[in-house]
């Protein structure tokens, strides 16, 4: 007789865009199998990733100890030791870093690897606030450009929809957006493909032919990365010139269209923006833009749903203003069928018209007392350059320590080789992790931290209809490896903070789940799920919408700021106060093209949720990791498919394999980001990390210009 | 009766979910061996391209080949349910054998990287059916996009289609699957 089995159900919240459940077999305290919702549709189906998070929990490089280095920083040997002497050594440190330079010499940077209530970074925030304070880093690396637009037109970035409102469109376009392979919200897909079924057209513009638009779209069209917004702005001089906008909506809702329509027309600057124009720019032939203008302002209702990649580039942000506001001219705000247009990745922390539970606030860092956060804090992509120049480089501070949290920031941040010079010049870094990542490797002291399947949690599930999922413990943690949580308690003990917060998992949970009011909590743990009834699909700007009066947009105009005094405050030639085509740096036009003269996209890959799942056999195997390059690039560098290529530019350079295909267009490449770090003895990177490749500045309302770059490739 | 498969070409995105959770359920390493595949095709030139996927595993043929070639008496078909399994302990293995998958025209037997790796492959999930649940791959897609049962009942409801991209289908042997097939050139299922 076999041993009893146990199903112990939880969700996957792993970063990549979903959380879904997953139905864990665990027999004689190890996991055997996972399966995923069988219950009420539509079903919370989990994807590859969560099937296969076994291999995850029993990795290899799984950290079993406590462990200190022994080797140089990067190279990856470290020495087991206890978990007293592991977190003696970092309470000293903060206490002597704290003491011999003050606490902004403490950084703690922070990112999504946990995307769940109780255990994620905040355990950490919390004790070095009390501690005396830190200084932390700005900016969300996959959407602060939409963030930004979405804050500075709607008033808030909860400018998404239900995905079940899908089904109410006539026409449904994807910009820049790949959710077969970012998932968006469980069933995104799901309802894509039900929309496609129901004979709902889709329209798909993307530099790369994506699993979604191979398998949803009527229409491809291909665009030079880098120049969404002049397609969108030419969009809008065709909807003027047709006068096919809906001017009631915006006199009613919006504030400065004249200002931009002047911009469009070519009144502000001699400029008419006409589908010839954005020809030019984007790539996209006139009749295309023409074509699709056209029926995007005819066929109300229409979701155009932007794409947070786009926005992932030198003045990503104008992209995002310029969807809005097409949005906007088009009436599609605040409607069933139609879509803001703003970032479409719905936050965990916001969004619906239900309570959340946000993880609780920080207790205010000292640090930012003192100083304003915009003095103290450093744009993420700044920080390898705060660490190497500090005050004599105009930053706040000189930082000596570095406390790192679910966060694989050498591989995950642009420009990986200043990246590594940084850290090799702190005096004490400290990193929770649960493998051994590139990061990892240049840890001082080595934290172990457990997996999602061995603690309780609570999160807000991103799905279609919202729900809240209760993780359930399923084993005991991996030999030592600890929870986030009772890692903050021990340090806090360590330093003598008497004010720690130091509630059970438990409290936290119940104390959660009543927030969001759930009504039994015994219930919800038991069942998992406890799924929001909502009468319709959720539209965000519906109320502001249909009652004006009472509901005003929460910006200072109370309307759709397509014109913003915010902006025009900012003063800054790139941040217009309308929406604008301004072209990025390492354009095509840029002379550096010479040079580098294809440029590279990096996008989010199946196989793996940012960084995570990299180390998982079952994962690796089904695609090997490769730079798409059209056959009319490869065949001008003599590259066949499956050849190793050098891809390079100044900030680094990568031995990668072609995939050469004709689902990407000409000039273009694209590389998967994600995968990990390996240098080998010169310095060039082995496993295709995007980040040698990509620079490291930042765009004047914080966007990441992951996929502005310039690059050449040869055969190796 | 004979079980067999359901397969929407149009829904399937490629995203491996059905492999992933094949190989975690039946317990098969990385490597080689994977009871379920996903072939992705490309056909055309830039821009106009056009892609479709297929996942396939064992089709349970009528008449299965992989049961005719095997010199071992290795591989049988359950008079019950028409399914296909194969005996490891029968099998002669990969280095001194392989006829089996010399004879099917599917790919579906599967060897490891082991020395001289006996034959396995998709058995239809029999452990799943005696619980009443159907294949792990059908309940795993994140688009519905497979189904299993008896053949007559899926071809009652789907139609019977034996076509797809990627996909030819044997006459010989007969396999158990009807399909929702993807059109070259045309958006998933040509409207």
């Amino acid at each position: 007789m076999p041993s009893e089995q146990k199903v112990i159900q939880t969700l996957c919240n792993s970063h990549c865009g979903g959380s879904c459940v997953l139905k864990v077999h665990v027999e004689d305290g190890v996991v055997v199998r996972i399966e995923t919702d069988d219950g009420e549709e539509p079903q919370f189906r989990a994807c590859l990733r969560g099937r296969a998070y076994r291999q995850r929990v029993y990795a290899p490089d799984r950290l079993k100890y406590p462990m200190k280095r022994i080797g140089a920083r990067g190279e990856g040997k470290f020495e087991r030791i206890s978990w007293d002497e592991a977190l003696g050594t970092v309470a000293n440190e903060l206490t002597r870093v704290k003491e011999s330079y003050g606490p902004a010499a403490i950084l703690f940077v922070a990112s999504g690897g946990d995307l769940t209530y109780v255990h994620n970074d905040r355990a950490i925030d919390r004790l070095l606030c009390r501690l005396g304070g830190y200084t932390g880093v700005w900016g969300l690396a996959s959407f602060e450009g939409g963030m930004f637009a979405s804050r500075v037109t709607y008033g808030t970035a909860a400018t998404g929809n239900t995905r079940d409102d899908l089904l109410n469109s006539r026409l449904i376009i994807l910009w820049g957006w790949d959710p077969a392979n970012t998932v968006g919200g469980v069933n995104t897909c799901w309802y894509l493909a039900q929309a496609r079924e129901a004979g709902i057209r889709i329209v798909a513009i993307d530099p790369r032919y994506t699993d979604s638009a191979a398998t949803f779209a009527d229409q491809w069209i291909a665009i030079r990365p880098g120049t969404d917004a002049a397609m969108l702005i030419a969009m809008a001089y065709v909807i003027i010139k047709q006068s096919l906008q809906d001017q009631a909506f915006l006199d009613r809702y919006t504030i400065g269209f004249s200002q931009f329509k002047d911009y469009v027309m070519g009144l502000e600057d001699g400029v008419p923006k006409t589908p010839g124009w954005a020809e030019a720019i984007t790539g996209v032939s006139a009749a295309t833009i023409e074509a699709l203008a056209v029926e995007y302002a005819t066929s109300k209702p229409a979701a155009l749903l932007a794409g947070i990649a786009p926005g992932r580039t030198a003045y990503g942000e104008q992209y995002h203003r310029a969807a809005i506001t097409l949005a906007a001219m088009t009436g599609n705000v605040g409607i069933h069928g139609g879509d803001a247009a703003g970032r479409a990745w719905e936050s965990v922390y916001g969004g619906y018209p239900y309570k959340l539970a946000r993880p609780p606030k920080s207790v205010g860092n000292p640090v930012e007392r003192d100083a304003p956060p915009s003095r103290v804090r450093m744009h993420w992509n700044k920080l390898a350059d705060a660490i190497l120049r500090g005050r004599a480089g105009g930053y706040y501070a000189d930082y000596k320590l570095l406390y790192l949290v679910s966060t694989n920031y050498l591989n995950q941040f642009p420009h990986i080789n200043q990246i590594v010079s940084a850290l090799r010049t702190l005096e004490f870094i400290v990193v929770q992790e649960q493998v051994m990542t590139p990061t990892a490797k240049f840890a001082d002291i080595l934290l172990p931290v457990n997996t999602l399947l061995e603690r309780n949690d609570f999160s807000a599930g991103l799905g279609t209809p919202p729900f809240y999922g209760y993780l359930n413990k399923a084993i005991e943690p991996w030999y030592e490896s600890k929870s986030p949580v009772e890692i903050g308690i021990e340090l806090a003990h360590r330093l003598g903070i008497s004010d720690y917060d130091i509630r059970t998992e438990d409290e936290r949970l119940r104390e959660a789940a009543k927030t969001v009011g759930i009504p039994d909590y015994d219930a919800f743990r038991k069942a998992g799920v406890y799924r929001v009834k909502i009468a319709e699909p959720y539209v965000a700007f519906k109320q502001q919408v249909e009652d004006p009066a009472h509901n005003p947009f929460p910006t200072p105009s109370q309307k759709i700021e397509i014109y913003s005094q915010q902006l025009a405050d900012m003063n800054h030639p790139q941040m217009p106060p309308i929406p604008k085509y301004v072209e990025t740096w390492e354009s095509g036009n840029d002379p550096l093209a010479e040079r580098y003269p294809l440029q590279l996209v990096t996008t989010h890959f199946k196989l793996r949720a940012l960084s995570q799942f990299e180390n998982i056999p079952w994962l690796r195997e089904l695609e090997p990791q490769a730079i798409w390059m059209n056959s009319a690039d490869a065949q001008a560098r003599g590259i066949a498919n499956g050849d190793m290529v050098a891809v390079f530019n100044d900030r680094g350079r990568m031995i990668i394999s072609a995939k050469v295909t004709e689902r990407i267009m000409p000039g273009v490449v694209c590389i998967p980001h994600g995968a990990w770090y390996s240098p080998d003895e010169n310095g060039v990177d082995r496993a295709g990390c995007t980040n040698v490749l990509t620079k490291d500045d930042y765009s004047p309302g914080g966007a990441f210009p992951y996929n502005t770059c310039l690059v050449q490739v040869q055969k190796d | 009766m004979q079980l067999g498969f359901y397969f929407d070409q149009t829904r399937c995105t490629g995203c491996f979910t059905c492999v992933v959770a094949c190989k975690d359920w039946h317990n098969v390493e990385a490597g080689p061996a994977s009871w379920r595949r996903v072939k992705v095709i490309e056909r055309g030139k830039f821009p106009e391209v056009f892609v479709a996927s297929l996942t396939t595993a064992c089709y349970h043929c009528a008449e299965p080949a992989c049961v005719l070639a095997c010199p071992a008496d290795a591989i049988s078909k359950r008079e019950e349910d028409g399914i296909v399994v194969v005996n490891p302990e029968k099998c002669l293995g990969k280095d001194s054998c392989e006829l089996c998958l010399q004879a099917c025209p599917y790919e579906a037997p599967q060897f490891s990287a082991e020395d001289d790796a006996k034959m396995q492959m998709c058995d239809l999930c029999l452990d799943r059916w005696a619980e009443g649940k159907r294949p792990i791959c059908v309940d795993s897609c994140p688009l519905r996009a497979l189904d299993a049962g008896p053949i007559d009942d899926l071809r009652a409801k789907y139609g019977d289609v034996r076509e797809a991209i990627g996909f030819v289908y044997s006459a010989q042997t007969e396999p158990s699957i009807t399909f929702k097939p993807r059109i070259d050139g045309a958006r998933g299922d040509g409207l």
